[in-house]
């Protein structure tokens, strides 16, 4: 069977800037693929054009096996879900959630008063927007985006104006929802956990490119390049060819012949999951590290210590 | 004394001051045509609702006021969300807008240039072979059906409409129009889900503005109308400074009947706009 979304040669370009370049992959039913990179990547066009409202320079964008790359936004069988959430404000919480179902010729009050109970809006359902509070108003958008029951939903950072908090509980209750429903999702971000937490497989996004496709597992042990191994953030680039995982990296003189070290600046110590991590500028190779701390440290000077042995390549196949 | 613990109070103390002169012409005007000398009447508005002069006046004037209302808002409304983006600029801004600079009766006057039986349009025609002589050219000035009204307030109004709808064209976030095509929705729904709820209460606003100027004024009718039927302002002129002075309580029982029907008209748009769903429109506290 052919794939539920399958991308080819994507390319945009504005102006001079090209900010697509020649993107590809595919997605099955029921898939989700968490695309991750800095923000003002193109993460934010790539959905645009996934959704119909810029077309592609070039390349080609198939659902089930029909071409729908010139196909226009509301012909698509592909929801949006924005960073803001763009809510109706002369509409009822219940009235902004039917509306899209509505539109979309899927109009079922069984299903509408189900996906009110399950994101906590029954009780708000006749408030309108101006009275429920941002969280609230998000989540009435997701609810919206998901009454339409579309084959494709497309997730523009759109937990990006919520608290830590809510901002948990909702991930998993979209996660749940898609997974129930076999929705297939596209979700964006520029946080690493909620990208693991969404997403079947990982896409980091740099440079009008995927840098790596993979499972969080795979792009964590084999990390493709620099970019990778930087911007998740578990291990230290030492080169544009190697790194070692941070794991490996410690701050206790190691008895092995084969190591070397670093001198760094520990600029401050946070606290997460119950354990202190030292932030830590390395001046050697002008970056900056987060390593979990074993025991308290005093003064500001440390020494990385790596083996030899701990140090890897790029795409290579250790571990 | 919590009536003057509330601020709207105070707040109302300047707008009472500037009311005062068109309150007392009002009120006066109000006495006058109940007073029936030595006792209160309802006389001259039994003889108004007997006249067929006036019953004829006031059905032409809501008939032609609500005509040239209605069209300049939908004028005003295709202009403004055609071309909002040009408008944001400068020129092609003073080019709309140039019509509200002139009076309307050089306005009224432009128009009876333009489009008399004699006037440019009827010369052009002529000359470009299209009517044999200006004769065959329609009446559209000091016309019966009040075209020529409709036309020159038209004209006027739609500047003001455009106006009143940029800002609010302005404000629309262009994110709403990629939600709808998300959603799957057409042209036509992007215009009733997202442009309809911002424009409509401005709309009404706007509505009451011109539809109570137009009813109201004088010298485009009297410029531009027939003797029969005519503009309730006309009238009433007419009879204010009419030959004899027995007819002028008819002239302020006619004008306080305009007053009452645009007090109608104002309370039925405020008591619209102040439904929840439009005050929720206008992001207020409900």
């Amino acid at each position: 069977m052919s794939h539920t979304l399958d991308v080819q040669h994507l390319s945009k370009q504005f102006n001079q800037d090209l900010i697509l370049s020649d993107l590809a992959f595919q997605l099955k039913r029921g898939e989700i693929l968490s695309i991750v990179g800095p923000s003002g990547s193109g993460k934010t066009t790539l959905l645009r054009i996934l959704a119909g409202l810029e077309s592609p320079s070039q390349g080609s964008i198939h659902m089930y096996g029909k071409e729908i790359t010139f196909q226009k936004a509301n012909r698509r069988d592909i929801s949006l879900v924005f960073q803001q959430p763009l809510l109706f404000p002369h509409m009822t919480v219940q009235e902004n959630i039917t509306y899209g179902a509505k539109l979309a010729g899927k109009k079922n009050n069984h299903k509408i008063s189900e996906l009110l109970k399950s994101t906590g809006l029954d009780r708000f359902k006749s408030y309108f927007p101006s009275e429920i509070s941002g969280g609230q108003q998000q989540r009435v958008a997701l609810a919206r985006a998901m009454a339409t029951e579309p084959e494709i939903i497309l997730f523009d950072e759109p937990f990006s104006s919520l608290d830590p908090k809510l901002r948990q509980q909702i991930r998993y209750w979209v996660r749940d929802f898609l997974v129930n429903q076999s929705i297939t999702g596209v979700f964006v971000t520029h946080d690493t956990e909620e990208a693991m937490i969404m997403g079947d497989r990982l896409a980091l996004f740099h440079e009008g490119k995927f840098q790596q496709i993979d499972q969080a597992e795979v792009i964590h042990k084999h990390p493709a390049n620099s970019f990778v191994a930087d911007f998740l953030g578990g291990h230290l680039v030492i080169d544009e060819q190697n790194y070692v995982p941070l794991k490996e990296c410690s701050l206790d003189p190691i008895n092995e012949q084969e190591a070397r070290s670093y001198n760094g600046v520990l600029q401050h110590i946070t606290y997460q999951n119950g354990q202190a991590v030292g932030h830590i500028f390395l001046e050697d190779l002008d970056h900056k590290i987060s390593l979990p701390l074993e025991k308290p440290i005093s003064g500001e000077e440390v020494t990385l210590y790596i083996k030899e042995s701990s140090i890897r390549t790029f795409g290579g196949s250790s571990l | 004394m919590k009536l003057f613990n509330n601020k709207s109070v105070y707040l109302l103390i300047p707008a009472l001051l500037f009311l005062t002169l068109p309150l007392y012409g009002f009120f006066s005007a109000i006495f006058q045509s109940l007073s029936g000398g030595d006792r209160w009447t309802f006389e001259y508005y039994l003889d108004l609702l007997e006249s067929t002069r006036f019953l004829s006046s006031i059905w032409f004037s809501i008939r032609t006021t609500l005509i040239a209302t209605i069209v300049s808002l939908i004028i005003g409304v295709l202009i403004t969300r055609s071309f909002y983006p040009y408008l944001e600029h400068h020129v092609p801004r003073l080019l709309v807008w140039l019509p509200m600079l002139f009076p309307h009766f050089v306005w009224g006057y432009m128009i009876i240039l333009l489009l008399s039986e004699t006037g440019l349009a009827a010369q052009l025609l002529v000359e470009a072979g299209v009517l044999q002589n200006s004769s065959a050219f329609p009446i559209w000035t000091r016309d019966p059906q009040g075209i020529g009204i409709i036309v020159t307030y038209v004209w006027k109004e739609v500047p003001f409409v455009i106006l009143m709808l940029l800002p609010v064209y302005g404000s629309i976030k262009p994110g709403y129009y990629d939600l709808v095509k998300t959603l799957g929705g057409s042209k036509f729904r992007q215009f009733t889900a997202i442009e309809w709820p911002a424009i409509f209460p401005v709309l009404i606003e706007t509505a009451l503005i011109v539809f109570s100027f137009t009813i109201s004024a004088y010298e485009v009718p009297a410029l531009m109308g027939t003797t029969f039927p005519e503009m309730i302002s006309v009238l009433s002129y007419e009879w204010f400074y009419g030959s004899g002075w027995e007819d002028r309580p008819m002239s302020f029982a006619a004008m306080v009947s305009l007053s009452l029907l645009i007090l109608a008209f104002s309370a039925a748009g405020f008591s619209i706009l102040q439904k929840k769903r439009w005050r929720a429109m206008r992001g207020r506290s409900i």
